[in-house]
């Protein structure tokens, strides 16, 4: 998933960018709302984590700014004031969860995977298509009960197309799920990769959930649960 | 209002009045006896002048012919003839031998025994007759009559009932006049205090909007005596208002510069734990992190919530709950919580914006986060005060857990770490309202939180 991070403490920043992309999200991390904004005009994000202290324009002002341009994904607000004023006013303007910190890791990956998972429509942790498992806090796809030993790259690949089924997905979306900058941008990687996630899917169940629509990009057709 | 207490003593207008009252009672009381003495000697000047008139009347009656006295049968002065006696002459010679008295003097029988003595002056005085009935007496010594000399004393008296009755009379209507002046005086005084306490009422009035939140500061239009007092009032008002918003941004600021550095160090707590070796190491610095971050954030919030002196505060329990729930639904979105308000859209609680925010923000998260799907949120007022109450369908609180759930930075789960400060915080806005917090079971199955806060 891409995820964008707004936090002026550069140690945090540096902190939240490495962890997140240890578990396997792709993370845009700027230290204000100015350049926020700039990355959000460029980039299409499944979910911004934003700090409500920011120096100049302030996160809240942020989270509504994003919300008139018509930003849906979701937004979760980190917060040190952690009163209930600015919980309630950070979700008025439109975030959809908050994080007081300091926080562990681990609950930020948790309210995250929730989030991610309610906006695209799946509550349980697990999406399920045909003989196809995927489970989302493991990060580990099973078909017909075992596991399948996908790549890193091929996971996300998989997630995020089974995230957006029954909709054509472009290279494009698929890149920038898989590397955080405008470096490396080659479609053929792209390619490479559906084609290597195919046979694994095919493999056993002979499952071919993934077609490619010419010149637009790839449709999962399997309906997820 | 505070100048309506029931100890009327305690009472401005009652106290003024009261001086007022006995001041001018006393001053009654003094005019009285000065009053009467006034007007007894008017009336016995009055008397004499007529006793006088009278004794005129006899002499201009009286002829002497050969040494002897005469009168005439008929006086002119018909009184000397009535009965029963109200007006008596009698002629004495320098002897002191009756020799006339009036018809009306038949059954007086004074002992009285004027001295002639020549120096023609009058006497007036008052004497007892035989029965006891009691006459003014003037006398006085005449030594010609008509043109020739004569040695008479003229006699004149009247009865002193008569003054008396006069006297009584003009008592008693002194007195009904001045009781009625007593109450006219007093009913001025009243409307007087009144119209000079009202100044006071409506400083009263406005200090009432003011601690209600109803107008920011005091007026300039009182009494020239009193502006010094509204003034000072309002600097006051002022500064606690500048202080109050000073103390929050430097709260505010003062969070975001501690719990910053605190999240970088619990991230680098949690690098460090990849590493099996560091982990003892790791579980302490994750420990004082977290501990840290609790009592930063609870001696924060207990600063930021304290209760103002001077403000008395009425908060609407609507709408500020309906913000609160939406927010919360929102992060709960997929548990479905269904919440049943049981409370009057105008209710309103005696707790600040902020504390009262923060108090049901905390109770309620809990509820949301512990419930299975049902919340009941009701509040009233009762004769004890303001109750508030938020139950829920959760595991509720074991009952040996009750009282340290209320203790400071006390927490039962260790789910959410850094965030245990909750139900302290609660306790600590209770406690500085006066208020009490019970802790129950809830006839939903779980938890019952029942908050009452006295009222102002």
């Amino acid at each position: 998933m891409k995820l964008l991070v707004v936090e002026d403490e550069a140690l945090l920043r540096h902190h939240l960018n490495t962890r997140l992309g240890e578990h396997g999200h792709v993370v845009d991390a700027v230290a204000d709302a100015e350049e926020a904004l700039g990355r959000i005009g460029e980039y299409t994000h499944d979910l911004a984590i934003v700090d409500l202290g920011l120096p100049g324009m302030s996160g809240l002002d942020l989270i509504r700014e994003l919300r008139h341009q018509g930003k849906q994904f979701p937004i979760l607000i980190l917060t040190a004031r952690g009163n209930w004023q600015n919980k309630v006013e950070g979700l008025a303007a439109g975030a959809d969860d908050y994080l007081v910190k300091p926080f562990q890791f681990e609950e930020l990956e948790a309210r995250l995977n929730a989030l991610l998972r309610r906006s695209s429509g799946f509550v349980q942790s697990t999406i399920g298509a045909g003989p196809l498992l995927l489970d989302l806090n493991r990060k580990q796809a099973t078909l017909l009960d075992n596991p399948l030993a996908l790549t890193a790259y091929e996971y996300r690949i998989l997630e995020y197309l089974m995230r957006h089924h029954q909709q054509v997905v472009s290279k494009e979306r698929l890149i920038e799920q898989l590397y955080p900058d405008d470096e490396e941008r080659d479609p053929n990687v792209i390619e490479v990769l559906v084609g290597r996630l195919r046979r694994k899917l095919e493999g056993e169940a002979c499952f071919k959930p993934i077609e490619t629509v010419r010149g637009q990009g790839y449709l999962f057709t399997e309906r997820c649960r | 209002m505070p100048l309506q207490n029931k100890n009327k003593a305690s009472s401005l207008r009652m106290r003024l009045m009261f001086g007022a009252a006995f001041t001018v009672s006393l001053f009654m009381l003094a005019l009285f006896p000065a009053l009467q003495q006034v007007f007894t000697s008017a009336l016995e000047q009055s008397i004499e002048q007529r006793l006088a008139a009278d004794a005129s009347a006899l002499i201009s009656a009286a002829s002497v012919s050969k040494g002897q006295l005469r009168m005439p049968e008929k006086l002119p002065d018909e009184e000397f003839d009535i009965l029963p006696a109200r007006q008596l002459g009698f002629i004495y010679d320098n002897k002191g031998s009756l020799l006339w008295r009036s018809r009306s003097s038949k059954n007086v029988n004074i002992n009285y025994q004027p001295k002639y003595d020549g120096t023609q002056n009058h006497e007036f005085l008052r004497a007892q007759d035989s029965e006891g009935r009691e006459f003014f007496i003037y006398d006085v010594e005449v030594d010609l009559l008509r043109g020739q000399s004569a040695y008479f004393s003229i006699v004149t008296m009247q009865p002193v009932s008569d003054y008396q009755a006069m006297y009584g009379n003009l008592r008693q209507q002194l007195y009904v006049w001045l009781c009625f002046a007593l109450l006219l005086l007093l009913g001025f005084l009243w409307l007087g205090l009144g119209w000079g306490i009202r100044s006071l009422r409506s400083l009263s009035a406005e200090l009432d909007d003011v601690e209600m939140g109803r107008r920011a500061s005091l007026s300039d239009e009182h009494p020239r005596e009193l502006l010094r007092l509204t003034r000072s009032l309002n600097r006051l008002l002022e500064s606690e208002r500048q202080q109050s918003e000073r103390y929050r941004h430097s709260l505010d600021d003062l969070a975001h510069s501690l719990k910053t550095p605190l999240a970088v160090l619990q991230g680098v707590g949690e690098v460090l734990s990849t590493q099996p070796s560091n982990a003892e190491q790791v579980r302490t610095l994750e420990g004082q992190v977290n501990r840290m971050s609790q009592q930063i954030s609870y001696q924060l919030q207990r600063a930021r919530l304290r209760k103002s002196g001077l403000l008395r505060y009425q908060v609407k329990l609507k709408p500020l709950l309906d913000s609160l729930l939406e927010a919360l639904d929102k992060v709960y979105r997929d548990k479905r919580v269904q919440v049943t308000p049981v409370f009057s859209a105008e209710l309103r609680v005696p707790v600040e914006q902020g504390a009262l925010l923060e108090l049901l923000g905390n109770i309620l998260e809990n509820a949301y986060r512990l419930c299975i799907n049902e919340i009941r949120i009701s509040a009233q007022l009762t004769a004890n005060g303001c109750e508030l109450m938020v139950e829920d369908d959760g595991p509720g609180v074991p009952k040996h857990q009750r009282e340290r759930i209320l203790k400071r930075g006390e927490r039962l789960d260790t789910q959410y770490p850094g965030q245990g400060i909750g139900t302290a915080v609660v306790k600590d806005i209770i406690d500085s309202y006066g208020g009490q917090l019970f802790v129950e079971d809830s006839v939903l199955g779980g938890a019952q939180f029942r908050i009452i806060f006295p009222l102002n």
